[in-house]
């Protein structure tokens, strides 16, 4: 973790001596375990702030939409595959990007460790050999890596970057996993079932759009819920509204989620959010064949068309 | 002496003769392994052992949506446009084992709800007016908690009735005010013993030492106004943040609120939200301008109100340092240094 | 908009049929002209394309009270804006797979192609889509109640 702190310190400070980038988007370490702050260096003194560890989780690519002139940004597997859709969009141009790719291990879930934690209050983590070490008040806990890793790390198929001005780190092996096995499970239950199951774990959403705005893929300048003519989702707690905008989100997500996991991330309830936009992921996969982010050739698969798509379901 | 022993397997018991008597609790609730603030319903028992709750109390007086009337202009009803209040009337609410500085929250949103003189929130003051507050100190303070920087303390009595410490096998209560004497009176329970008293008092004492130096930010007026809020720091301070509502939603004293009416045919509802100045549709005009067109000017407005408006209006920063906000904000924007570097 | 009536045994569902203006809204009408019998639950919104039909207006429909949806266009190939229905094929696709996953009963929204001169297939369309929606019974777990109130 340290080396690729390093090399990320020595690529941002090169780039922005040269002047060939303006800026480099990578993170700073937080205030408090556990999190780390996006940093936004500008010269090469501010470059030194660099840090990298497992808790680098949030997408980068979040910062970058609509950005003027020359930015290097650091970007994991999933943030790669969002910077290239972030392309295909229109969002900021290739030629503007410097891609400091980072294959990653996979980032550390807080409250897992939390959890493992029980009550006792975690003052600091170290990464070491593939265990995560806490230590607090009467704390000292190992745990393997593998254990700690944040839910969307865990089925990860693209750790490395799928496309990078340079890669700071050695590849990590790509492996195919069981990406919706719990997305399967909630299909088979009764509708009246899920109905029940998905209202239940909206239920502590207060409306907060950490979700939404942690996503580099939300961006429109008037999001739907702030719509007031017609008014599609209301603003109160109705747990009928709340159901409607993640219904509303994970809906425009179809075919642009990377599964970064910010979303999750961000929430401050924890709502396993992920849970809506995976189903769309596997839908656009079975039926499309298409996974988001992989070439910049690609075209999203809702705004394009084949004459001999399915529709088994139209009468 | 009138403070008394709650041993812990009697808490079900005293929630349950409160109630009888009429108040409404309030308290600590663990679900899915986080804490809300929740009514007690005698359903769920309350959790001593906690950090803070994630919501905070201020629910209890100000929640999310309330529904302020209900109206239609069906004339064939007999009640068309009348405005007709739903809300049942509130007895008395006890917010029980909440966090010191979430009982100092109330004393600030009262200067913001209840303006003496002048104004006073109506639907606020029917919550808060006979409101009971039974306060759990901190033991072991959080490394996020600041209160001490804001005139509070692990076991601060301001804005608390009844002070309760944790010593182990039971709370002691500690009546603060009449209202909290009164409530202890006509409970029946053990008296505490000196020993008792002088456990708690250490333990007290012992966690106060543990905040350490307070930080005084009162140090923020000093500044000229108009100078911090022309200040360049805002520009690369703001950058991180994702302007979403965790902060302003978790937070005790955060208090801005949209009231919109919602209508569907002939019937309609005016209902009052939580709104966030994070939010651009806060300060939207219907012209079509904003004000505070960036995301820049957004993140200067909530730290300009919490650390300097309101400490001119009121002589105290809008701030209880609870660290909810240090928490779980996503990308760690961490109020204590905004409120050392504004100090100078 | 009024919730549909409950009475004792006599409920009939309310159904919103958004129909593309070129192909379906023109067979629908074919339909009317040749004096064909269908359920006469459907309340019909004309829309230019099925590519404009927007996923919100399903929702705000059940939100409202309506029992059921359906969206018809033209056939594929035979869009007045060429490509309209092709965009529409995939949207309501996945749109259809989230609101079942996410708890509104298989049943409740439908999608067809009924092309001007399908006058017929109209009618039996709508036909099909009442006896499915009746046989789901009143929507109501998605009613927007919070304004019930009057």
């Amino acid at each position: 973790m340290e080396r690729i702190a390093e090399q990320i310190r020595k690529e941002a400070s090169r780039l922005l001596d040269s002047g060939e980038v303006e800026l480099v988007v990578g993170f700073k370490k937080g205030t408090i375990p556990m999190v780390n702050r996006p940093w936004f260096a500008r010269t090469p003194e501010e470059a030194k702030e660099f840090h990298w560890d497992g808790f680098c989780n949030l997408n980068l690519v979040n910062y970058l939409t609509k950005r003027k002139g020359k930015v290097a940004v650091v970007a994991k597997g999933c943030d790669s595959r969002s910077l290239v859709l972030h392309f295909q969009e229109h969002q900021i141009t290739r030629d503007q990007v410097v891609i400091l790719g980072v294959p990653c291990h996979g980032m550390l879930d807080r409250r897992k460790l939390q959890r493992a934690a029980g009550k006792k209050e975690i003052l600091d983590v170290a990464e070491k050999n593939g265990s995560v070490i806490l230590r607090g008040k009467e704390l000292e806990l190992v745990l393997p890596r593998e254990e700690a890793l944040q839910h969307c790390c865990t089925i990860c198929e693209h750790r490395n970057p799928v496309l990078a001005d340079m890669v700071l780190a050695p590849e990590v092996e790509e492996r195919k996993t069981d990406r919706f096995s719990d997305i399967a499970q909630i299909e088979a239950k009764e509708a009246r079932e899920r109905w029940n199951f998905f209202r239940k774990i909206l239920s502590t959403c207060i409306r907060c759009y950490a979700c939404r705005n942690a996503c580099p893929h939300c961006y429109c300048p008037e999001c739907f819920v702030d719509c007031s003519r017609p008014q599609w989702v209301g603003k109160s707690q109705d747990p009928d509204d709340v159901f409607t905008f993640h219904l509303f989100r994970a809906f425009h997500m179809a075919g642009r989620c990377t599964d970064c996991g910010s979303c999750e991330r961000a929430c401050p309830m924890g709502i396993p959010v992920r849970l809506l936009t995976r189903k769309l992921e596997k839908e656009i996969k079975e039926r499309w064949g298409y996974e988001v982010g992989l070439s910049l050739e690609g075209i999203p698969p809702l705004a394009t068309y084949r004459p001999d798509d399915p529709q088994d379901f139209i009468m | 002496m009138d403070a008394k022993m709650l041993p812990k397997a009697d808490v079900s018991g005293f929630l349950g003769e409160l109630r009888g008597k009429g108040y409404e609790i309030w308290g600590p609730v663990e679900v899915d392994g986080a804490v809300d603030t929740m009514p007690l319903d005698g359903t769920a028992s309350p959790v001593t052992e906690y950090w803070n709750s994630r919501v905070s109390p201020k629910a209890m007086v100000f929640p999310q949506s309330e529904r302020m009337f209900v109206f239609s202009v069906d004339r064939s009803r007999p009640d068309a446009f009348i405005l007709k209040e739903v809300e049942e009337p509130c007895i008395g609410r006890l917010a029980f084992a909440i966090r010191p500085c979430d009982a100092r929250a109330f004393g600030i949103l009262d200067k913001v709800f209840l303006v003496q003189g002048a104004w006073q929130d109506p639907y606020y003051a029917r919550k808060r007016e006979s409101m009971v507050v039974m306060a759990l100190g901190c033991n072991s303070p959080c490394t996020t908690c600041f209160c001490h920087w804001t005139g509070g303390g692990p076991f601060s009595r301001e804005g608390v009735d009844i002070m309760m410490t944790d010593l182990g096998e039971g709370f002691l209560l500690e009546p603060v005010t009449d209202k909290g004497r009164e409530l202890l009176q006509g409970i029946d329970l053990p008296g505490a013993s000196p020993s008792n008293l002088e456990e708690a008092k250490g333990l007290q004492d012992a966690a106060t030492a543990a905040m350490g130096e307070p930080l005084d930010p009162s140090h923020i007026r000093k500044r000229p106004l108009l100078e911090m809020f022309g200040d360049s720091y805002w520009e690369r301070a703001h950058e991180a943040c994702i302007k979403c509502g965790t902060c302003t939603y978790l937070c005790p004293t955060c208090s801005c609120f949209d009231i919109q009416d919602e209508v569907r045919g002939p019937c309609g509802v005016r209902g009052r939200n939580w709104d966030t100045c994070m939010f651009p549709l806060t300060t939207l005009h219907a012209s079509g301008h904003n004000p505070r067109p960036t995301g820049k000017e957004r993140f200067r407005q909530r730290f300009m109100h919490k650390l300097r408006y309101f400490l001119d209006d009121f002589g105290t920063i809008m701030c209880v340092g609870c660290g909810r906000c240090v928490q779980f904000c996503p990308v760690n924007i961490d109020i204590r240094e905004i409120i050392r570097e504004l100090r100078g | 908009m009024e919730r549909s009536e409950q009475k004792e045994g006599s409920w009939e569902p309310k159904i919103l049929a958004f129909l593309c203006n070129w192909c379906s809204y023109a067979g629908a009408d074919l339909a009317g002209v040749s004096r064909l019998q269908y359920p006469h639950n459907i309340r019909v919104i004309r829309i230019p394309c099925s590519g404009r039909m927007n996923p919100a207006f399903i929702v705000a429909a059940l939100r409202n009270g309506i029992d059921g949806v359906l969206v018809s266009g033209c056939h594929p190939g035979d869009c007045h804006y060429l490509s309209g229905n092709y965009f529409a094929r995939r949207k309501f696709t996945v749109f259809k797979s989230l609101l079942e996953y996410m708890g509104i009963e298989e049943g409740r929204v439908h999608f067809s192609w009924v092309s001007a001169a399908e006058g017929e297939k109209f009618a039996q369309v709508v036909k099909e889509v009442t006896e499915k929606v009746k046989a789901l019974g009143p929507a109501r777990n998605y009613v927007k109640e919070r304004i019930e109130v009057c």
